[in-house]
């Protein structure tokens, strides 16, 4: 209990030093991390059933000769590619985000830091220290939050495609 | 002019007759007559002086005895100066003893009273800016009195003197440890006085009414900041005041006020837009723009997806949506080949196309414009205070700063305004990318597998 209370208190400590916008970012790390959490489940778990009924269906019709048949198939493949690429591009939007709300934080940072020095008149690295923590901590964050996503972003769109093809190859014509 | 010269001289000419006429009149006068006046005449001055000398005579021996007694009053005067010039001297010799002995005696003292001095008139400028003396008054004035009492050589320092020192010492520092409450005149953000019940948290804050206080040293007043700290710690205030035991959180200032004091200078988030002045309002403008297509967008999209969804479940091909349009070009032609109707079907697609697209790329250039536009904000905002730099030089970081955080607020303006159109662009996309792969892709399919139902 008192182990929660304190990574609490750190926790908010980190907010404060960091400002609003550390807020965002984490709250944007968040969701974008749920997102991929999301994925990599569909990918590993609900895709896989999905891809057996696919082709079951697919080998259990009478002809798969005609043109009906490959408009058929066509339709069945970009179904698939629909469902495997779902969310893929909010995933990316938000990797690319990131580092803007950290740049975000940086400005605002910077802002109070010459808003110190047009209050005090003076250079004084103690009142400027909180105006730069909260400059250079969102930029980190930002940073962390990034490139924490693009490995699983970039993984996600390889994997989505590679299973289309597969499945383009598993869905045979008959000649 | 002439003629007045003229005139003038004949004047003066018969004035000078006039005269000498008189003093012939004069003559006829008996000169032995004059003679006897005279002599009469003088026999009677002689007379009178004769008598003032007998006077004069009479008076000089008064004159001898006031010119001794005078002489006697000066020289009793001249000796009583010799006398007290000697007392003088004597005195002053004892009292360069004096002060030798007192010197002598003080000793150690003296040090103690030049501490005395310096302690006292330390703690009178502590008393005077510490929010204490809000409650206890006149402890300063008290410490300033003493220590210019230290300061002249002829006074000394009493016993209750030094004590009371101590005391108020003592007493600062108990009351730095206390939370108390009290009544005093409180001046509200409107301007007017009231009474109201202060707790003093040791001597770091006052507050009252849940808000916090500022105490004003010159005046001896308090003070209801006019700008009040976030939420999350005036409401820690409203629990102190409202507590009445135990323990509870209160976020204070350790600089005794200082800090917050400075928040009210600091510029609100209003503020700070207006700051960005017009590269800022044209960006929110641009962002205000870029929203309201979103919405459109959005809802128009939404609509579209509906029917269409509607459509995949239906049989019939319906007008009011692209799929069914789509899908209407295999009724119109029931009996053509495969590769016409694919031709024809791409062919309907593309006249969908655009209105499924349609204003999306607005939205993402405002997106990629915002924050070019910022960047103009800032580099105008530094080319100003280069300006102000020229002109001013660099002596004084108030000027330059003020003209930086306008610079920089565009850039803030100008991603705040782009993270969001981002964000819409990729949903917006999204969504009509969905909408067009089923058209696309599955047109055909849905009418393949509809004609294989069918037959």
């Amino acid at each position: 209990m008192v182990l929660v209370i304190e990574a609490i208190n750190a926790l908010r400590e980190f907010l404060d030093t960091g400002g609003q916008v550390l807020l965002a970012i984490g709250l944007l790390i968040f969701v974008m991390w749920l997102l991929i959490l999301e994925r990599f489940m569909y990918v590993f778990g609900g895709y896989r059933t999905y891809k057996k009924q696919l082709t079951a269906d697919w080998f259990n019709r009478a002809e798969r000769n005609s043109w009906n048949a490959e408009q058929i198939r066509e339709a069945i493949i970009s179904r698939a590619g629909m469902q495997l690429n779902q969310n893929i591009s909010y995933i990316n939007v938000m990797v690319a985000l990131c580092p803007l709300l950290g740049l975000l934080g940086t400005v605002t940072g910077m802002i109070e830091v010459f808003d110190v020095m047009a209050i005090t008149g003076s250079g004084s690295a103690r009142s400027m220290a909180s105006g730069v923590s909260k400059a250079t901590i969102p930029t980190m964050a930002g940073m962390v939050g990034a490139l924490s996503g693009v490995f699983a972003a970039t993984f996600l769109q390889r994997k989505a495609k590679r299973e289309v093809e597969l499945l383009e190859d598993k869905l045979v014509l008959d000649h | 002019m002439k003629l007045i010269k003229q005139f003038s001289k004949v004047a003066i000419i018969a004035a000078s007759v006039a005269m000498s006429s008189a003093a012939m009149a004069d003559e006829p006068m008996n000169l032995d007559a004059l003679l006897k006046t005279l002599e009469q005449g003088q026999v009677a001055q002689t007379k009178e002086n004769k008598a003032r000398e007998a006077e004069f005579k009479a008076k000089e021996s008064e004159q001898l005895s006031m010119l001794k007694s005078l002489e006697q009053n000066r020289n009793a005067k001249l000796q009583d100066s010799e006398r007290l010039e000697t007392q003088f001297e004597e005195n002053e010799i004892k009292l360069s003893n004096l002060s030798d002995t007192l010197s002598k005696r003080m000793g150690s003292l003296k040090e103690l009273f030049g501490v005395l001095q310096q302690v006292s008139g330390d703690s009178s400028n502590k008393f005077m800016t510490s929010v204490v003396s809000a409650e206890i008054h006149g402890r300063s004035d008290e410490m300033s009195e003493l220590a210019q009492k230290m300061g002249s050589t002829t006074r000394l320092a009493s016993i209750e003197d030094i004590e009371k020192v101590w005391f108020e010492l003592q007493r600062e520092m108990t009351e730095q440890g206390k939370v108390k409450r009290f009544t005093a005149d409180v001046i509200v953000n409107g301007g007017e006085k009231q009474a109201k019940e202060v707790v003093r948290v040791g001597a770091f804050n006052l507050i009252a009414d849940g808000k916090y206080l500022n105490y004003n040293s010159a005046t001896g007043t308090l003070s209801e900041l006019t700008r009040q700290p976030v939420s999350r710690y005036t409401a820690t205030a409203g629990e102190l005041q409202n507590a009445t035991s135990g323990l509870t959180d209160f976020a204070l200032d350790p600089t005794g006020g200082s800090i917050l004091g400075l928040l009210v200078q600091a510029p609100t988030t209003e503020e700070q837009i207006h700051q960005g002045d017009t590269v800022g309002y044209v960006i929110i403008g641009v962002g205000l723009v870029a929203l309201l297509i979103a919405l459109e967008r959005f809802f128009a999209l939404m609509l579209m997806g509906m029917k269409i969804n509607r459509q995949l479940k239906d049989s019939t091909a319906r007008d009011d949506n692209p799929l069914g349009r789509v899908m209407k070009v295999k009724d119109q032609y029931p009996n053509v080949a495969y590769d016409t109707l694919e031709l024809k079907l791409s062919e309907a697609i593309l006249r969908e196309m655009p209105k499924i697209t349609r204003n999306l790329t607005l939205i993402k250039i405002i997106s990629v414009v915002a924050p070019l536009l910022g960047l103009l904000g800032t580099v105008t905002g530094m080319i100003n205070t280069f300006q102000a730099i020229t002109l001013f030089g660099t002596g004084d970081p108030k000027l330059m700063a003020g003209g930086i955080s306008q610079a920089l607020i565009t850039t803030v303006l100008g991603l705040v305004v782009a993270i969001p159109t981002v964000f819409l662009y990729t949903i917006l996309n999204t969504r009509s990318k969905n909408l067009l792969l089923i058209l696309q892709e599955q047109s055909a399919g849905i009418i393949a597998e509809r004609s294989e139902k069918g037959a």
